[in-house]
């Protein structure tokens, strides 16, 4: 199914609604994805999707609104239903007049990715992530191309076409493990693969050569790796998103905006217009053109991710994060410091290097305490020489307490998605003064 | 609302089936998978989104050469589903050059059947503005604010899953169900001189709009809300160390599901899920080995009828049965699908589970609980305490991903002194192995609650439906920190 006829459902939809609602936006959207999944140096499963889903935004002025998310290839044969629906809800406070679209069409797609899709010429996954080298690896690797169109009550239409070429690697040796991910919008021979699958090795090896330890309960410097801080700032941003603080599961407050809340080492970026991160998009789902923004600015909390219906609420203007109804961001960056790979270990001095994370709870989202349990390699360092391969353990405390203490942070940066970072990140190695930890 | 009710069929999956085959598949699949239904979302009693949701199409699998492939589509025209099963038996093809050990599906107790739950009030007899209607004012009528805190928000959701599906397996598997699951969760923020706290909550069940009236929203809510005000007006720093504390049905529920159930996953033991959900402590164990204390009995079990995480037949057409993972302490089983069971050289216990058509079955709890005791009430548990603590409900958990140690963090909890409940205690938290949890469980009581919950595994992630519960459950001398 190619974009025209994406295009073709949207219209026939469009056309359907015309005249009948005061606003509407019809995304039609086709996700193709491969996905090799591998344990034990060996694939158990390729799973392989192609789908087409049709989001449906409907809206009268009085603020009525409702949203309809359909899997069905006739999607027209549902108006007369979404129509009736929607006169039976009632005005919605989260209502905001539909904005005309001011973004973009895009297009960034790999053909080597396209190609392999089709069945044109078959990538081997395998072979290009040299698993056979490795020997006892797990994880995945995904091959994707999304095509969407969007078509509001205004005429305006819009395409988007992108690939994407995301996954990780665990290494095992022995009983402990190094992980790692990558995320990128092209193949390119599977490199950024290859070069996580070596580090999560790397990290392995390293963590088998030291005795293992465990930690005792404390309060630890904390060197955090790309994987952690990724995943710790994915969360923080999901803090800064309106909807997050108006359903109250956020410990950001909307006077903090403006406010220093975090260490001035600590820059983080949303980027929709960045090329080379698979959240790219130079629209949102309202059709408004996205812009890379600061979320917060060395410190600074600059602004939270809005989309039209949450900056009315709150008295902003959109920032063009729009999901239908909650705003979303696309791909997060972290500003990278001026520490070299080479001396992180030293600038760390004593204290505790974690390399992943997972399973990140809160006791209380409106004051941000949380714990987050390490997994893979994570080492006991003294006077920067790793001493000790660490056994699990926890890192709690309060997120504004932990971003508050961030006293360095790494040269290089790593494009990272999995499953504890959902959104593409790109995050370089944070140094925290001051982390609670805790072990059994 | 019900657009467009595609249904692709019996016949049409059997033709599927018999394509794989004659495409070179040892084992094919074909599954039909609908999940629909009315969502709402309502903010401090005003409804700030209403809409309705599908997810329709069909799953195929087959194996090829050992190697196991996946396919997914929701264009349902004749020309794509038999592509579709070209582009599954492709997936396997691919998957068997990257197999060592080629991949087999046991024989286990296929079924042939067509069930369905029954509705008292169906989900489809009342209107969408009906439910908004009675849902709010469930809501509304809970006085959140009578217990002396400010509520700052409640936020609610009400959701239907209402799941039909069709499966035809390539050795005689034939398996048509349809099982409803609404489910209303909610967040209710509170704060008391400027401390804020807030509880997630969830209702859930399968059946009909009856299920509002069993579950009991209105008395859910207010009680949450005294909860949050207990935490934040009366509870101080408890004790800290060694003693004993007693859990509530909550705190066992979520302690099995992490701690005994996702250890028990056969796939998980094998190391499938190495990178994701990660592995499991049990794979230094064997069956007969003890784990836990005499008292401590756990079952999964998928036919409870009414629960959330009901089923009767599994994704891959095995029947369903309650699995015994612990008996009185000592393992006795895993949770299977075919091709773990392989491995083991057992028969399937029917716990493959696949969330939607765009999902593959794999190992899945479904209403998993600690088996009531003989104490006649948590009175009688905590009769027999010093000193100790009772944690009634938690907020914040997690486990690392060898399923060893875990933390649970208590929003309502209480000392416990000379055989009585004393003052409220702040975040008490209990940082434990697995092991010792089970192990130093010596009381047992005979009251037992499920608690609804989603649980997430695989890749693409999954959120299945599930319950986890348990009676209230005395632990010796065990570190509160």
């Amino acid at each position: 199914m190619i974009v025209e006829e994406l295009e073709g459902i949207a219209e026939e939809v469009a056309r359907q609604l015309e005249g009948r609602v005061d606003e509407y936006v019809v995304i039609v959207e086709r996700g193709r994805r491969e996905m090799l999944k591998l344990s034990g140096g060996e694939a158990t499963v390729y799973q392989s999707w192609d789908t087409v889903e049709v989001s449906v935004y409907t809206a009268r002025r009085d603020g009525r609104i409702l949203l309809t998310e359909l899997s069905t290839p006739a999607p027209g044969a549902s108006v007369d239903e979404i129509i009736r629906l929607l006169d039976k809800v009632e005005p919605s406070p989260l209502y905001a007049p539909l904005p005309s679209a001011n973004g973009e069409s895009y297009r960034s797609v790999d053909p080597a990715i396209i190609s392999h899709l089709e069945g044109v010429e078959t990538l081997d996954l395998g072979h290009d992530l040299e698993i056979e080298s490795v020997g006892d690896i797990a994880g995945m690797a995904l091959l994707g191309a999304e095509a969407r169109v969007f078509r509001n009550s205004y005429g305006d239409a819009l395409r988007g076409e992108k690939t994407f070429f995301q996954g990780y690697a665990r290494v095992f040796r022995g009983s402990v493990s190094g992980q790692w991910s990558w995320t990128s919008t092209s193949y390119g021979g599977a490199k950024k693969a290859r070069r996580a699958i070596q580090v999560a090795r790397e990290l392995a090896d390293e963590c088998a050569s030291l005795p293992l330890g465990r930690i005792e309960p404390g309060e630890y410097r904390l060197l955090m790796s790309p994987m952690v801080a990724g995943s710790l700032i994915d969360t923080l941003v999901r803090m800064t998103n309106a909807a997050s603080i108006i359903f109250g599961s956020s410990f950001i407050r909307p006077e903090n905006v403006g406010e220093r809340i975090f260490s001035d080492i600590l820059t983080v970026r949303d980027e929709p217009r960045n090329p080379a991160l698979p959240g790219y998009a130079l629209h949102d789902d309202e059709g408004v053109a996205t812009r890379d923004k600061y979320v917060v600015r060395r410190g600074v909390l600059e602004t939270l991710l809005h989309n039209t219906k949450t900056a009315k609420l709150m008295g902003h203007e959109t920032t063009g994060n729009a999901g239908l109804i909650m705003p979303r961001p696309f791909n997060v960056v972290v500003e990278p410091g001026d520490v070299s790979s080479g001396e992180l270990l030293e600038a760390l001095g004593t204290g505790v290097y974690a390399t992943n994370i997972w399973y990140t709870r809160f006791q209380n989202f409106v004051e941000g305490a949380f714990s987050t349990v390490t997994r893979d390699a994570a080492f006991l360092v003294k006077n920067g020489r790793p001493v000790e391969c660490l056994q699990r353990f926890r890192i709690t405390g309060r997120m504004r307490d932990l971003f508050s203490s961030i006293e360095a942070a790494g040269k290089e940066a790593w494009d990272l998605e999995w499953w504890e970072i959902p959104v593409p990140t790109r995050a370089p190695h944070l140094l925290a003064a001051r982390a609670g930890i805790s072990s059994v | 609302m019900s657009p467009g009710e595609q249904v692709v069929g019996e016949d049409v999956l059997h033709r599927l089936v018999e394509k794989a085959l004659k495409l070179g598949a040892s084992y094919a699949e074909a599954r039909f998978h609908a999940v629909r239904g009315h969502t709402i979302g309502i903010m401090d009693g005003r409804v700030f989104a209403a809409g309705y949701e599908e997810l329709v199409g069909v799953a195929v699998r087959a194996v090829v050469n050992g190697g196991l492939g996946f396919y997914s589509t929701n264009k349902l025209t004749p020309e794509s589903l038999e592509d579709a099963v070209e582009r599954a038996v492709r997936a396997a093809r691919i998957a068997s050059s990257n197999v060592k050990k080629p991949i087999s599906m046991a024989p286990s107790w296929i079924g042939r059947a067509r069930y369905s739950v029954w509705e008292a009030r169906p989900l489809e007899s009342l209107s969408l503005e009906d439910k908004i209607a009675e849902v709010r004012e469930r809501a509304a009528s809970a006085d959140l604010a009578k217990w002396g805190v400010e509520i700052r928000r409640v936020t609610l959701f009400y959701q239907e899953l209402s799941e039909h599906k069709i499966l035809v397996t390539s050795d005689g598997g034939v398996v048509e169900a349809r099982i409803p699951r609404p489910l209303v969760y909610y967040n209710i923020t509170a704060s008391y001189q400027g401390e804020a706290r807030n509880r997630f909550s969830m209702i859930a069940w399968s059946g009909g709009l009856e299920g509002l009236d069993r579950e009991d929203l209105t008395g859910n809510m207010e009680d949450d809300a005294r909860s949050l005000a207990i935490a934040l007006r009366e509870a101080r720093p408890g004790p800290k160390g060694r003693m004993d504390v007693v859990l509530s049905p909550e705190l066992m529920g979520i302690a099995v599901h992490e701690s005994v159930g996702h250890p028990s996953e056969a796939d998980r033991i094998l190391g499938r899920e190495a990178a994701q959900a990660g592995l499991s402590y049990w794979r230094e164990l064997k069956i007969g080995d003890r784990l836990g204390s005499e008292s401590v009995t756990v079952i999964d079990d998928p036919t409870i009828p009414g629960s959330f995480g009901y089923y009767l037949y599994d994704d891959e057409a095995v029947q369903a049965r309650p699995r015994h993972l612990l008996y009185r302490g000592v393992v006795t089983e895993m949770l299977h699908n075919r091709e773990t069971a392989s491995v083991f050289g057992v028969t399937s216990n029917g716990a493959a589970r696949a969330r939607d058509y765009k999902s593959e079955p794999i190992v899945r709890m479904a209403n998993t609980y600690v088996a009531p005791g003989d104490y006649k009430s948590v009175e009688e548990l905590i009769e027999d305490v010093k000193e100790g603590v009772y944690i009634k409900k938690y907020m914040e958990w997690n486990i690392d991903d060898y399923r060893w140690a875990a933390r649970y963090v208590g929003l309502e909890a209480y000392t416990i002194r000379n055989g009585r409940i004393g003052e409220p205690v702040k975040d008490p938290v209990l940082e434990i192995t697995s092991p010792e949890f089970w192990s130093s469980i010596d009381a047992v009581a005979r009251d037992l609650k499920l608690y609804p919950g989603f649980c997430g595994k695989g890749e693409p992630m999954q959120g299945v439906p599930v319950t986890m519960g348990g009676p209230h459950a005395r632990l010796r001398r065990v570190e509160v920190r």
